[in-house]
């Protein structure tokens, strides 16, 4: 049978960073096809909690991807009508040390600054928003920007919409080279196929470098394992997605050891989910109980009505993360055609659509929302080869 | 011989029933609506495998009444949801 | 609290009960664990009423025995209403892990049984609709007749003692509705000629059921259910079905319970949760595998795990036992001759082997599914749901189903779904098997869990 052929772009990878940006070209106008080793949502966006998040993020050029991609998220729901439980329900990051308190109130400031609606909220407010929340919690900042969408039926929707609009995705296809031409990529070949085009959009998350391999180039992206802890379905006790205020540190923290931190939040099926844990093990099989112990004791500390509730599943994960904690959106450094859009590391869902709109734009040589030069991948190129 | 209340209405059982048996004894089949469809369910597998005969005892979700043994002054409910 | 033993046998039905008995006069230490507050497991479920015992079932004085001798073992400790909630091998040694006990040992068997195996249809979550494992939990373990009109459907071996046992305390059974031949039998004569005692026992649930005038219809199906203005069970729909399971001609019967076997599914998730090999049998059930002495994959010099009864292949109590005594003796690493026991098993094998082959359940089921028909029951999701989650969300394969659909996410963990869905989707042996993973096996709670890491 004759594999199709004729496509401007193949994206590697149909999670929800290789959907959105499939979804981005072919609104573009181009014929695009998507490969997958595995079926759609199989890598890490199946094991994310959805989080669409402005609150996390320190000024700088990640978090305006990240307000740009939460406005995104809005617009491409409206574009392919929904059904992936898209919610503005806002996010309340608690502190409870004096210190925590300081760097929250600091780096609210910041955040205003960069346009991010951020309000400084105390005991009566908290309890207004989160009945639940734990007395001992005084002080917090609410953030409205913050939203959650459930990431497998995001991925899915965005596939069927691609197709409809004449995308063609072929799942069970492992990409076995890249061919290259006088330092451009040609052609995808793949277990189901060799599939000619000279755009590829490398979206392969965790296994991104291992992608970036076939072409010679280096992308020195690494796993940070992650636990969330899914609850029996319940009347709704949590009304935002709250965490402590902890999660940023950890989250550019390069200790490899556990970093883990309360994040909690209701899900519109009934169900809990808690996270959040960061771990470098690698591709560490199996599941580790102490560390979901700790994640539930972190949990209860922040809402003492979670000691009852029954946990139902855990969902293990691994974030794709580059050295300096920032994503890697752009053309290789070398291959002309071969663009790489990973490395999103917890915040993959969050930055999806926006990061598509890059590499769409870099594609199309126009101007962006943004400069792109801080997520580039040459700028490993110029480390040398590790 | 045991007594509960069943929404509101007092039943009795016997000793060593489970809160199931108990309530079929009494023709009573219905233990919750679905948190969805609101709709009917009650005993399926019997032996605490399927979640689907859950009712509130004493203000607490979730119990499977196939397993729970009967108790004198139990407060029975049709649970709604989860 | 930690409390070690030499082995510990994880379910007290009668393949557990035996390991427990054979590995405790072998000279080991034991702990038995089970999950319900009574031993016997599904098969020897009984009251406190001695005389319903008697009357009810037709062995219970084999499964009194053994329970009594596994009470009176000095060597066995009995750890009842205790739940494994997670399971892993760590240092050449097993951790169970139950809420506020952890378990210890570096050997382990396995014997956690099987829960029926259902099927769906229009109307089976209607309360009044069961399985025949609940009709005969509700009378054998707590004398209660779970209604006025049953009516017991399915195929299998099953079906007689559970009509017969209600008919025998009185209860109104108005009818037996037999998916297989009236004549299946004839291909199984060889296994009725070496097992005359099943012979027998099978004659004897006949004419019970027509001493009670209950009318026993073959090549039969409960294909519906309805429900009455106060939404219980009112009537159901039979159909004269073929070998292929399609309908031809339907009637009606009015009921308020329809009692439903289609077999059953053996409980492996102690045994994913450790990563045992598993393998797909005949039935399509997914069952652990181990060779002659019971052994799973996972037994070398530290660490021996050891499987017995249902969990390894459906086949009734009698291989449940014979494979318990084998377990419990390999596990104690007896010398003692096995050759009896092999005998016994290979005999009680064949039997159950025949009875699986002259009660099949071809796939002609998913022609009575409308799309409103239930499929995950927990979680509401319909025929009509998973088939436009195929056709849109590209859904494959029970993974993505439960990702996309919810199907298998709810409370159960997916035991009453997971083979149906497995069916379905026509998924492929290696599917099956990774599908019953479960990390965590049985539901508890976040306080119980932020306690654990602190023992």
């Amino acid at each position: 049978m004759a594999e199709p052929q004729g496509f401007d772009a193949v994206v590697i990878g149909a999670g929800v960073v290789g959907t959105s940006t499939a979804l981005a070209l072919v609104n573009a106008g181009l014929k695009v096809l998507i490969v997958d080793r595995g079926n759609v949502a199989q890598g890490t966006t199946s094991a994310g909690e959805g989080n669409i998040l402005v609150s996390d993020k320190e000024p700088g050029a990640e978090l305006e991807l990240a307000l740009r991609s939460r406005d995104a998220w809005f617009e491409v729901s409206e574009d392919i009508g929904g059904g992936f439980e898209l919610e503005a329900k806002g996010g309340i990051v608690v502190a409870r040390s004096e210190a925590g308190v300081k760097n929250l109130r600091t780096l609210g400031r910041a955040q205003r600054s960069s346009g991010i609606a951020v309000q400084d909220i105390s005991t009566t407010e908290l309890r207004q928003l989160e009945p639940h929340l734990s007395p001992t919690i005084t002080e917090g900042a609410f953030y409205p920007q913050d939203a959650q969408c459930q990431p497998m039926l995001a991925a899915a929707q965005m596939m069927r919409t691609v197709k409809n609009r004449g995308g063609e995705f072929i799942g069970g296809a492992t990409v076995t080279a890249l061919e290259i031409r006088n330092g451009a990529v040609t052609a995808v070949e793949t277990s189901k196929g060799k599939f000619n085009a000279p755009l590829v959009i490398n979206a392969t998350g965790t296994w991104a470098g291992q992608i970036a391999e076939l072409a010679g180039s280096h992308l020195p992206i690494a796993p940070r394992r992650g636990f969330i802890l899914v609850t029996a379905p319940t009347r709704q006790i949590i009304f935002h997605k709250v965490y402590d205020a902890e999660y940023v540190a950890n989250v550019s923290s390069d200790d490899s050891d556990l970093q883990s931190s309360a994040v909690v939040e209701g899900t519109q099926n009934g169900t809990i989910l808690i996270g959040a844990s960061r771990e470098r093990v690698g591709f560490k099989e199996g599941i580790d109980f102490p560390v979901l112990s700790i994640l539930a004791r972190q949990a209860i500390e922040l809402f003492p009505i979670l000691a009852g509730i029954q946990l139902l599943r855990v969902y293990r994960g691994f974030r794709p993360y580059a050295p300096d904690h920032l994503p890697v959106i752009g053309e290789d450094a070398r291959i002309k055609g071969l663009w790489h859009n990973a490395g999103h590391e917890g915040a993959g869902i969050g930055l999806a659509p926006a990061s598509a709109e890059l590499i769409r734009d870099g594609i199309l040589e126009r101007g962006s929302f943004m400069n792109p030069t801080p997520f580039s991948p040459k700028r490993f190129a110029l480390e040398g080869s590790a | 011989m045991i007594t509960f209340t069943f929404n509101g209405q007092e039943l009795s059982g016997v000793e060593g029933q489970s809160v199931a048996a108990a309530l079929i004894a009494n023709e009573e089949r219905i233990t919750r609506l679905t948190r969805h469809e609101e709709k009917a369910r009650g005993l399926f597998c019997g032996i605490g495998v399927c979640y689907d005969c859950l009712i509130t005892i004493d203000g607490q979700k979730n119990l499977r009444s196939c397993i729970t043994l009967l108790q004198q002054g139990m407060v029975i409910e049709v649970q709604h949801g989860n | 609290m930690e409390i070690k033993y030499q082995v510990i046998v994880v379910g007290a039905g009668p393949a557990g009960l035996n390991a427990a008995k054979y590995a405790a006069n072998a000279g080991l230490q034991v702990g038995l664990l089970d999950s319900s507050t009574k031993l016997g497991g599904q098969y020897w479920r009984h009251s406190a009423d001695e005389l319903l015992n008697q009357e009810v079932h037709h062995d219970f004085d084999r499964g009194s025995l053994l329970m009594d001798a596994v009470r009176a073992n000095s060597r066995i400790t009995i750890h009842s209403a205790c739940s494994i909630w997670s399971a892993s091998v760590i240092d050449e040694e097993i951790i169970l892990r139950s809420a506020g006990t952890t378990f210890r040992t570096n050997r382990l068997i396995l014997a956690t049984g099987a829960y029926d195996r259902s099927l769906p249809f229009p109307g089976w979550d209607i309360p009044g609709v069961m399985t025949a494992g609940a009709a005969q939990s509700l009378l054998k373990g707590q004398g209660v007749i779970a209604g006025t009109k049953i009516v017991i459907a399915g195929t299998g071996p099953f079906l007689l003692p559970v009509a017969a046992g209600i008919a025998i305390r009185g209860g109104n059974v108005v009818g037996v509705v037999e998916a297989a031949s009236k004549y299946r039998w004839l291909g199984g004569t060889i296994a009725l000629l070496r097992n005359p005692a099943k012979a027998i026992e099978g004659l004897g649930y006949l004419f019970t059921l027509r001493r009670s005038k209950v009318p026993i219809r073959y090549r039969q199906a409960v294909v519906a259910a309805h429900a009455g203005a106060s939404g219980v069970l009112e009537s159901v729909t039979i159909a004269n079905i073929d070998s292929d399971f399609a309908v031809h001609s339907t009637y009606s019967l009015p009921c308020d319970v329809a009692a439903v076997s289609w077999g059953f599914t053996p409980d492996t998730s102690l045994a994913g949760a450790l990563f045992l090999k598993q393998k797909v049998a005949t039935d399509g059930s997914v069952v652990v595998a181990v060779d002659e002495q019971q052994r799973t994959s996972h037994s070398h010099k530290g660490v021996q795990i050891f499987a017995a009864g249902e969990v390894t292949g459906i086949g009734g109590s009698d291989l449940a036992l014979v494979e318990g005594a084998i377990a419990g003796l390999a596990a104690a690493g007896s010398k003692k001759n096995l050759k009896p026991l092999l005998s016994l098993r290979r005999r009680a094998q064949a039997f159950a082997t025949t009875l699986e082959k002259i009660h099949p359940i071809p796939s002609g089921w998913k022609g009575w599914l409308t799309p409103e028909t239930i499929i995950c029951r927990c979680e509401e999701v319909n025929y009509g749901a998973l088939v436009s989650s195929q056709a849109e969300l590209a859904v494959t394969d029970a993974r993505s189903a439960k990702l996309m659909t919810r199907c298998g996410m709810g409370l159960c963990q997916g035991r009453t779904c997971s083979r149906t869905l497995f069916d379905l989707l026509g998924s492929g042996q290696e599917d099956r098997i990774n599908g019953t993973f479960r990390p965590i096996i049985s539901p508890i709670t976040l306080g119980e869990l932020a306690q654990d890491g602190l023992l």
